[in-house]
């Protein structure tokens, strides 16, 4: 018991710290970039006086140094801030994005962990045959296709042929002449996110067959596996209790890594898809230098990672005792 | 979108304007105008707020034309100006006051009446925060001192120097009204109150243009509905959804799915998919953007001062294949540009005497050979040794060519065009990724830049990018200036005399003006500070069920929205 509650702290304390250092991290990155938010501002009633206004509003003419005290401040105090580029506060700019990867992303990967537990412990049952063969090949064709490649793929050739949108988030006519019922407005966000998610599951659900196949393949070969065919137990009960749950380990991190990046979206997969997403407004807060907006973004991107990462450490010991010695 | 393209934008929104889109005039090519209808339009900038003391975004204009009144607005001439609320203007014979006529009896949407007052709010109100809440709209009442409106229908704007009633139209016409009921709470500490206001979160809109704004997406759809109290032309349709696209293949897309009714810009890409598809309209239109190969002009760069004569840009110039690059990048959907900085839009700004660049490697070989740019064994010219202050060894003349990779053209393409050209001159160049607009401009100016200090500019010799042009001369004037260096200035250009020159043209009116502008756009063509290379034309795309669409007019007249009409 003692052990366990030294392995909380130290892990505790080790997830503070590397929030603390993601921190400055963040805030050093982006103003390594060329440029800040009002030198590349290039419209033409941006002029002289009003940049110079902007700046002194921004606090971009104080120094870095002064820039990440107060930085330091807000944050301890709940505060992200407010955006370089809209001046609207980041937490509230952050929510919208974050919503609308969140459903998606996790439609796409409770699609890939069903179906790649699924075909990953059928394959290693069934290791040798044609559908382990089948399930190998088809999840590696998967997993080694570039994710925004398989997005175009599926734009221009399966969105039109099964009636689904190819982009963004909602109908561009939805809701112009009044609004949509609940029914219609869901109907149309789901339309709209099945493809997106459909091509993160499809890559991710490659990644979890291969793993899932592999650990399955280590279980099934101990010997308590053998002595549990030797009793006569059910090949269901066999994988069930001596297989897959020996076979977690490795699953539930590679689970909770996923589920830690889910909020830093799939930049990739948003963009093809038009989709707007926490991964499409990180690329345009690029775009226009918004570090107040980055460093929120790239927050909750860190703090999303370490938490589930420490969840997955937490879950170790109900499925690993031997983690605290 | 970038900045650059923000700028195109709005430009375009000028140029189209007067490009025979009749204004609000109603009348549309030919058949019957049928009443109703959604029309849709794609776009890849989006409103960034219902506010204009804090807007950037180019599209944003698009907005305020259909909700917030001017007092003039471009003709669809594209080259002047019509009135929207006022009906007539006059100046004083010292060119420091005009005086306009306004309509009567005209309201905002919400039933109060709309005034001189409110124009009169608008501008003092700007005028006295215009260093800082209201920066972002000072340029709309440059010069003005004080607004005053003697009567409900008369408003007097009166100016501390003459100004040239172009310049002044051209201000003005950016200076959206607003309902002084609604803004005049918001004035408050020192007017920054006015930039917190959000009236996007109180729809619809108060408006006193042709539309109310009824639903607003930033990143979404902006939906327009008719005003009722609207006291011009009616708009034909039920409503207009302004749908913003992150990325221009979803909207192309889109449009072939009859999703949406129409496109402003299409890629010059996707032209030819477009065409061949069928059943859609794709029109080209005369567009503001043009082209350029920009030379770092600062008289202080430490290296390859060769590019600082005239004689060797004009030469390295004229053996590049403009044709190529017309025919290659545009699919012939462009024009060759004149040397001159104001741009196609401003065409009767220009001076006659500018540079009329030709294509002819022959002649610019012998006129480096003649300047003493001899080739070396390899066969690339070697520029001779030099003393003085700014002393640089004898050195190939190799460089770089910085490319920004927002544009809205295939920049390494063109930079291929281009160096093939050089290599028949013994230039070698190679591409310098310019990166975005941001980092593009920072690579031109440099982290040290400082107008006072005259420092920066000093570590690219020669980019690649393109300029917007607008009716009036002045903006593309002023980015010549040194006091536009670390800002619009991507030249380094530094000439005491010039500046001197654009100082004067902004207290100049009539002949006067155009006589000095002339003379300043000879300088800056003759010293070679940019090599212009084409007019771009855009290319617009609509269901074929929709006539009276003119995307020429967006970001200038309220006709954008208001005419088209299904058939």
């Amino acid at each position: 018991m003692e052990g366990r509650a030294d392995y909380v702290v130290k892990r505790t304390l080790f997830a503070l710290l590397t929030v603390f250092v993601a921190v400055t991290i963040n805030f050093l990155l982006f103003r390594a970039l060329p440029g800040d938010a009002v030198s590349g501002l290039r419209c033409q009633h941006c002029t002289i006086q009003f940049k110079a206004a902007l700046r002194h509003d921004l606090g971009l003419d104080k120094s870095k140094w002064e820039q990440y005290k107060i930085y330091l401040k807000q944050l301890a105090h709940g505060n992200l801030g407010l955006s370089d580029v809209s001046h609207e506060p980041v937490r509230g700019l952050l929510w919208d994005p974050l919503k609308n990867t969140l459903l998606m992303l996790t439609l796409g990967t409770v699609f890939s962990i069903i179906f790649g537990l699924l075909t990953g412990v059928v394959a290693a049952w069934r290791r040798g045959t044609w559908v382990d063969k089948g399930s190998l090949w088809t999840s590696l064709a998967f997993y080694s296709m570039p994710t925004q490649w398989l997005g175009l793929m599926i734009v221009y050739f399966v969105a039109d042929r099964i009636g689904l949108p190819h982009g963004g988030i909602q109908s561009p006519d939805l809701g112009i002449l009044g609004n949509p019922s609940t029914y219609d407005y869901w109907k149309d966000r789901l339309e709209h996110m099945i493809l997106p998610a459909l091509t993160l599951g499809l890559v991710l659900y490659g990644e979890y067959t291969l793993i899932v196949r592999s650990a399955m393949l280590e279980t099934l070969g101990e010997d308590y596996v053998l002595t549990a065919r030797a009793k006569g137990l059910s090949n269901f009960a066999i994988v069930r209790k001596h297989g897959l749950r020996n076979a977690m380990l490795p699953i539930v991190t590679l689970i909770a890594l996923s589920l830690g990046f889910i909020v830093g979206g799939a930049i990739t997969v948003e963009y093809v898809f038009d989709y707007p997403g926490i991964g499409l407004a990180i690329v345009d807060a690029i775009d226009k230098r918004d570090y107040t907006f980055l460093q929120g973004a790239f927050l909750l991107l860190t703090i999303s990672v370490i938490l589930f990462n420490f969840l997955a450490d937490l879950l170790y010991f109900k499925l690993d005792p031997r983690v605290t010695t | 979108m970038s900045a650059r393209r923000m700028l195109a934008a709005a430009a375009l929104a000028a140029v189209l304007l007067a490009a025979g889109c009749g204004g609000s005039s109603g009348s549309s090519g030919g058949g019957s105008v049928k009443q109703g209808g959604v029309f849709t339009i794609g776009t890849t900038n989006y409103i960034d707020t219902l506010n204009p003391f804090n807007y950037i975004e180019a599209e944003a204009v698009t907005a305020y034309l259909e909700v917030y009144p001017e007092l003039v607005q471009l003709a669809p001439n594209l080259t002047s100006y019509e009135g929207s609320y006022a009906t007539k203007w006059t100046h004083s014979a010292d060119f420091k006051t005009y005086t306009y006529t306004l309509h009567s009896g005209a309201k905002w949407s919400d039933g109060k009446p709309l005034t001189s007052a409110d124009v009169a709010w608008t501008a003092n109100t700007i005028v006295k925060y215009q260093n800082d809440a209201t920066a972002v709209l000072a340029s709309s009442v440059a010069h003005v001192t004080t607004v005053d409106a003697p009567n409900p229908t008369t408003v007097v704007f009166h100016y501390d120097a003459p100004v040239d009633p172009n310049l002044v139209l051209s201000n003005i016409s950016s200076l959206y009204i607003l309902p002084e009921h609604i803004w005049g709470s918001h004035a408050g500490n020192q007017g920054k109150d006015l930039k917190a206001f959000r009236p996007e979160n109180s729809l619809p809109l108060v408006s006193g243009g042709p539309f109310q704004i009824t639903k607003y997406e930033k990143k979404g759809t902006t939906v327009f509905k008719p005003n009722p109290g609207w006291w011009g032309p009616k708009p034909h349709v039920e409503a207009v959804g302004l749908v913003y696209y992150t990325n221009s293949d979803s909207m192309i897309a889109d449009l072939k799915s009859g999703q949406i009714s129409a496109v402003d810009q299409v890629p010059y890409t996707a032209v030819n998919a477009l065409k061949q598809s069928g059943g859609l309209a794709v029109t080209p239109y005369k567009y503001g953007e043009f082209t350029n190969i920009t030379w770092n002009s600062n008289p202080r760069k430490p290296q390859n001062r060769e590019l600082l004569d005239p004689r060797v840009k004009k030469a390295m110039s004229m053996c590049v294949d403009r044709q190529q690059i017309i025919s290659v990048i545009y699919d012939g959907q462009a024009t060759l540009a004149n040397q001159s900085v104001i741009g196609p839009f401003g065409i009767n700004w220009q001076s006659p005497d500018d540079q009329k660049l030709q294509f002819n490697c022959d002649q610019a070989n012998a006129m480096l050979d003649q300047l003493g740019y001899k080739k070396g064994a390899n066969g690339i010219r070697v520029a001779p040794a030099t003393t003085g202050k700014y002393a640089q060894p004898a050195h190939p003349m190799q460089y770089q060519i910085m490319v920004p990779n927002s544009l809205d053209f295939n920049g390494s393409r063109e930079f291929s065009i281009v160096a093939d050209g050089w290599s028949k001159l013994g230039i070698k160049v190679t591409q310098q990724a310019g990166g975005d607009s941001a980092q593009a401009y920072a690579i031109e100016t440099d982290d040290n830049c400082d107008a006072a200090k005259s420092t920066g500019y000093a570590k690219f010799d020669i980019a690649l990018w393109d300029w917007f042009s607008y009716t009036d001369p002045d903006f593309q004037l002023s980015v010549a200036t040194k006091g536009q260096w670390c800002s619009w200035s991507d030249t380094g250009y530094d000439n005491p005399s010039y500046d001197q020159m654009y100082k004067q043209s902004g207290t100049l009116a009539g002949a006067q003006r155009l006589t000095l502008v002339q003379k300043m756009d000879k300088l800056l063509s003759d010293q070679w500070i940019y090599t212009f290379l084409v007019n771009e034309k855009a290319i617009s795309a609509a269901q074929p069920n929709w006539a009276g669409y003119h995307p020429e007019l967006n970001g200038y007249n309220y006709g954008y929205m208001t005419e088209p009409y299904q058939k």
